[in-house]
């Protein structure tokens, strides 16, 4: 079968996402031949037959299967998946066609929180202790056998949605019901099986750390580490400010990096990007989650990296990289640009409807703060964690110290006001 | 007398473009989109942006409460978003029309006018039909120096997925049926849209 003259890539992009611009103007500026994917039919599907494509993002096997038929029209270079489930999809598109990619039974794995567990703890990764509960037991009777403080979470849910602490037999009980009351609504029951079950495992203190990294040839190169100055101790884990480069002792970053490395060997991940959450305390690096995808949201913006040509010095952006990768064009950095960033992912102020956000203007004139991202539209419902899972948008931030970073993150933040009904 | 506040909001497209939200007129009679400091002269504002300095901006396109200014320079838009935030200030504070009506098309220039028709065709008969069926709109706002400019409604203002049906979809389409056209600009502001037909998610 002929190549095409430019690499044609199949981007997965699922409808409900935020990546799109950050992929597709990627693509664009690599100038690859782009086709997206989605779980739904996009209104131009029959008139751009060859630019669009629905897949069955449920069914793995079904989307490869309808992925080799189109693939038999227009050649594929490479398959990229931007969320967990396109991930999976992604990767059964990559065996069956022979491209770059990860096993299934890896992205499987990866997607799967007790799934990943079993996975880790067998190769001796440092992972909480953790057991599987099924909703409907006994939850009072299960509560006094358990290890306190621990964390109740879904299996498959992202940002932290329905993860909650509990420090004692009360807090458990309570915990479960609320995250059952998650599980049963009706966009998450309908999922499948995974929705039925519960990962209760030990609270690991320590902070936390979000490890970015791009996996060739089953090496994990760390394209940057984040702290989280904020602590995350619950009884929810919303996420806040990501900075980098970490301020943790090196021999501290380098057992973090062992231990994600660790991670994508037990798993069997072999190509692509990542994104893990580890914590650090005197036993040592723990794994807590690692999704085989890049970073969510808007916040692959805050990652840049430098290459240079005959041209000069360029910026190449996150998505860039995953790109060039996935389809084989030669990649010309994996290193972050010098200064530190950082990135606050904007706590939901509160329940209710937003009316409107004061003092952006402010916000975006603090020193260092080079966006400010309200991606929350007026009229939107906001819900806080553990039910809800959006941020009302993004603070970007660079400069000299990540210290300095952290402060103008925060400084930022505290010029803004959501008036919320 | 109080001032009346100026609100801009930037939002990066890339580290090329970045679109500007002002919350008041900067022009309100059509788009203006300028290619070139020369031809930006007696619009006081687009001088002021392709003028400010490290820029290296290649393009300003300005529609009601819009401004989308396109550079070449690897500086981020950190720096350079101030500056196009002062500059957009004060043209606004300075009483005079920001931006000048757009001029009659020189003769033997290239035919906008019949570019346009043939665009309004596709969109009335093909993209229109299409995005309806998502409860989208797209208007055709003018075509300059072949660069159409369109903003998209309904369904597709806010929606998650509008760089794909832009890129994908009316770009691929335009570039088959009127190949003529030499670049697209989408002027929406999607943080206005009240009615997304997807609701972006952290994912």
């Amino acid at each position: 079968m002929p190549c095409p003259s430019q690499p044609r890539l199949l981007l997965l992009l699922p409808t409900a996402t935020y990546r799109t611009t950050a992929f597709v103007e990627a693509a664009r500026r690599l100038r690859v031949d782009l086709t997206v994917a989605s779980e739904l039919p996009s209104t131009f599907e029959q008139a751009q037959p060859d630019r669009l494509l629905t897949l069955d993002f449920s069914n793995p096997e079904r989307a490869a299967e309808q992925a080799a038929a189109f693939a038999r029209i227009h050649p594929i270079a490479g398959v990229a998946g931007v969320d967990d489930t396109a991930a999976v999809v992604a990767a059964a598109i990559a065996e069956r066609l022979a491209l770059t990619g990860n096993p299934l039974s890896a992205a499987l794995a990866a997607r799967d929180k007790h799934v990943q567990r079993n996975e880790l703890a067998r190769h001796g990764v440092p992972v909480p202790r953790f057991e599987l509960h099924t909703l409907g037991e006994d939850a009072a009777d299960r509560a006094t056998r358990l290890r306190y403080p621990c964390v109740v979470k879904p299996l498959r849910l992202s940002a932290s949605r329905g993860v909650i602490r509990a420090d004692d037999p009360r807090g458990f009980v309570a915990a479960v019901a609320r995250l059952q009351a998650i599980l049963e609504q009706p966009d998450v029951a309908e999922c499948g099986d995974w929705a039925r079950q519960v990962l209760v495992e030990d609270f690991v203190p320590g902070p936390e750390v979000a490890l970015e990294g791009l996996v060739i040839a089953s090496r994990l190169n760390v394209l940057a580490l984040f702290d989280k100055p904020d602590p995350l101790d619950g009884p929810f884990f919303e996420e806040t400010i990501y900075v980098t480069p970490s301020r943790l002792p090196e021999p501290a970053q380098r057992a973090i990096t062992d231990c994600a490395q660790a991670s994508v060997a037990a798993l069997g991940l072999r190509e692509g990007p990542i994104h893990a959450e580890l914590r650090w305390n005197a036993g040592g690096a723990w794994l807590i989650e690692l999704a085989a995808r890049s970073i969510g949201g808007r916040c692959s913006d805050v990652l840049r990296f430098t290459a240079r040509d005959a041209i000069g010095k360029q910026q190449v952006s996150l998505e860039e990289m995953i790109i060039r990768h996935a389809v084989g064009l030669p990649i010309p950095s994996l290193e972050r640009e010098q200064c530190a960033a950082g990135v606050m992912m904007i706590p939901v102020p509160g329940a209710g409807v937003l009316r409107e956000v004061r003092g952006i203007a402010e916000a975006r004139a603090v020193p260092l703060v080079e966006e400010v991202a309200i991606t929350a539209h007026p009229g939107q419902a906001l819900v806080p964690w553990p039910e809800g899972s959006r941020y009302p948008g993004f603070i970007f931030a660079r400069g000299g110290t990540p210290a300095a970073v952290e402060a103008a993150l925060r400084e930022a933040h505290g010029c803004l006001a959501f008036v919320i009904e | 007398m109080d001032r009346v506040e100026i609100r801009i909001t930037a939002e990066p497209i890339d580290n090329a473009r970045c679109k500007f939200l002002v919350s008041a007129p900067v022009h309100s009679s059509g788009v203006r989109r300028f290619s070139g400091a020369e031809e930006a002269k007696g619009s006081p504002l687009a001088e002021a942006i392709f003028a400010i300095p490290g820029a290296d901006v290649t393009e300003v396109i300005v529609s009601g409460n819009l401004v989308t200014v396109v550079k070449q320079s690897a500086a981020p838009w950190q720096a350079l978003g101030k500056s196009v935030g002062v500059a957009i200030r004060a043209a606004l504070a300075s009483g005079q029309p920001a931006i000048a009506p757009k001029p009659a098309a020189a003769a033997g220039g290239l035919d906008d006018d019949a570019l346009y028709d043939r665009v309004a065709e596709l969109f009335d008969s093909q993209v229109n039909p299409m995005v309806a069926r998502h409860g989208g709109r797209v208007e055709l706002i003018d075509v300059q120096d072949a660069v159409v400019m369109l903003r998209m409604a309904g369904g597709c203002q806010g929606c998650g997925m509008a760089d794909v049906t832009l890129r994908q979809g009316i770009e691929a389409m335009l570039q088959q049926t009127v190949p003529e056209v030499k670049g697209i600009v989408d002027i929406t502001d999607h943080t206005a849209g009240t009615n997304p037909y997807f609701a972006a998610a952290k994912k």
